[in-house]
């Protein structure tokens, strides 16, 4: 189904506002972007017949799991982002479809900077697609299914225990 | 020459041992290449023709079931030019051949035939195969290597510790488990041995992992707290195989699981009961499967199985996989996620083990003071009358265990 100008532009402002939050470790306002039956997904592979109930994920997380998730980075001493790494990602080559639901779909590109500091302050780049669904909810937008597939989903990965 | 007896003690060990690239060099060839290594394990290559590539040590390698159902474990290097002849990590395929000048190979290995085979005089294919592991071993699934033409057998090498592994297998109703699931692989910026250290470590969990039992109830739950209260046990079996058992402080059944219930539980109970008897099978599930460290590289992490490679002096690759047991495939899901909980870049627990590992390897740059103290519960450990030592989980009786193995390996003549 076809889209507006006017949902591009707030899917761009989503995504963008979603980077931010997620670069700046503002986990709560993240968290809140969430719909109540949000799925976070992150395979393994780059391979698009990847499959969660037969194949391992890095992410496989039902909102339960998000919550979780958050709040280990709240406590303060989850060491692998204690501090929390420095970030920022540009977000680019944004495409937007309505589902038959009436969600929107976007697809979009991202690269990521991160200064991982908690051990040897090493630079990481990360890149690769996201998909995120997005649902109007009392008139705002929210996520309530973002899958990111890494180009190096299957190769080794140091820690990635930020909000990506 | 390196005097592994100076650097490893009794109750202390040298930072050298983790930062010095002739300790890798020794390593690479006295534990990885003479010793046995785990590869991978048989459900990962069902039919003949399949492979996945792997490491043994820093040997690239692929390990491939034949038509006739063995399988082979062959040097990943074309026999000409050195070229890689598998690129990927995993396939199928009826012959192997390189990419470079078409050299084919047979599953085992075997030289095929060359193109334009009249440019060699007197050429003998029999002696050009790719090269191959002398020496590939089994154990429930389990694929061994060993890169040297002798040496003990890999029975000898596991000795009573395939107990552990059978304490694994034996949840499986059809006693076998398959790992279907594919891996992830997790980067650590610090030398490989950290990894079976940390992962038989039992001093660790209440501090590394705080985040964790802030947030959420877990079945690590009685590890954390009073000295006294605390029931798990660390094991050292002899050779290097050293194990953390929670099971002493589980009082129901399926602890190790957080909880479960349900027609699932039921039938996976019900199964095992048939098989072993009502005793034995409330035992498995109390107990749960193994924690525990085959030496040198292939852990037992529960419900997952785990390998450690080696790639540098200051970095390794964890890999890790759900353990399905055949049988109860209704199972699979719980074990996807709790995978994914547990282990990998993304986890709940992993990245804060690796990050320790990372300054672990930061701080060991420090030569002030360059000895690793590992005397915690030297005055309290008791060998039992299966003749392994034991004593309580935060002792550092798995870490000795290892380090004594590993001083035995490198000083062998």
């Amino acid at each position: 189904m076809s889209t507006s100008g006017a949902d591009h532009r707030a899917v761009a402002d989503f995504l963008y506002r979603e980077a931010r939050l997620a670069d700046e470790a503002r986990y709560a306002e993240w968290l809140a972007l969430w719909t109540d039956d949000g799925v976070y997904w992150m395979p393994a592979t780059a391979d698009p017949g990847a499959d969660p109930e037969r194949h391992l994920s890095h992410i496989y997380d039902n909102r339960a799991r998000i919550e979780t998730r958050v709040k280990l980075l709240q406590t303060g001493v989850r060491h692998s982002q204690e501090p929390a790494s420095l970030m920022r990602r540009l977000i680019s080559n944004i495409e937007v479809e309505a589902a038959p639901d009436g969600e929107l779909v976007a697809g979009s590109n991202f690269i990521l900077a991160e200064l991982a500091v908690q051990a040897k302050r090493e630079l990481h780049w990360w890149a690769g697609r996201a998909t995120h669904r997005l649902r109007r909810v009392g008139g705002e937008l929210r996520m309530s299914r973002k899958t990111v597939v890494l180009v190096n989903a299957a190769e080794p990965l140091p820690n990635l225990a930020f909000l990506i | 020459m390196i005097d592994y007896k100076h650097l490893v003690q009794d109750d202390r060990i040298h930072a050298s041992l983790y930062t010095d690239p002739r300790v890798f060099g020794d390593e690479m060839e006295r534990i990885f290449h003479r010793g046995w290594v785990f590869v991978g394990h048989a459900s990962e290559v069902p039919r003949p023709g399949d492979y996945v590539t792997r490491t043994v040590g820093a040997e690239p390698v692929i390990m491939v079931r034949a038509g006739d159902g063995t399988i082979s474990v062959l040097v990943n290097r074309c026999r000409h030019r050195g070229t890689m002849v598998c690129a990927a990590d995993r396939g199928h395929a009826r012959t192997l051949t390189c990419p470079y000048h078409g050299w084919t190979y047979d599953l085992r290995g075997e030289l095929l035939g060359v193109p334009y085979p009249g440019g060699y005089a007197d050429f003998d294919k029999g002696a050009n195969g790719l090269p191959r592991a002398p020496r590939v071993s089994e154990y429930r699934g389990f694929v061994f290597a060993s890169l040297a033409a002798d040496g003990i057998s890999l029975a000898e090498h596991l000795g009573p510790a395939t107990r552990l592994i059978d304490r694994s297998c034996d949840l499986s109703p059809e006693g076998e488990i398959e790992l279907t699931a594919g891996w992830v692989r997790h980067r650590c910026a610090a030398n490989w041995k950290m990894l079976p250290e940390n992962d038989s470590d039992g001093y660790h969990l209440g501090f590394v992992h705080m985040a964790l039992f802030r947030t959420i109830q877990s079945q690590y739950r009685r590890v954390v707290g009073d000295e006294r209260s605390i029931k798990a046990v660390v094991r050292d079996w002899g050779r290097g195989h050293i194990e953390i058992d929670w099971s002493p402080g589980y009082e129901g059944l399926f602890e190790w699981l957080g909880s479960a219930s349900g027609s699932s539980v039921a039938r996976f109970v019900a199964e095992i009961e048939r098989r072993d008897g009502p005793e034995a099978a409330q035992r498995r599930f109390r107990e749960g499967p193994a924690h525990a460290l085959i030496f040198p590289n292939l852990f037992l992490g529960e419900t997952n199985i785990a390998i450690v490679q080696p790639v540098s002096v200051e970095e390794c690759v964890h890999w890790h996989t759900p353990m399905f047991w055949k049988g109860v495939p209704e199972w699979n899901g719980r074990l996807l996620r709790m995978a994914e909980a547990g282990m990998g870049p993304a986890s709940f627990l992993m990245p804060d083990d690796l990050i320790i590992a990372g300054r672990n390897q930061q701080g060991l740059r420090a030569r002030t003071s360059p000895w690793l103290l590992l005397g915690r519960g030297l005055s309290r450990e008791i060998v039992d009358d299966d003749g392994r030592i034991v004593s309580h989980v935060t002792d550092e009786t798995t870490n000795r265990g290892f380090w004594r193995h590993f001083r035995s390996v490198m000083t062998e003549a």
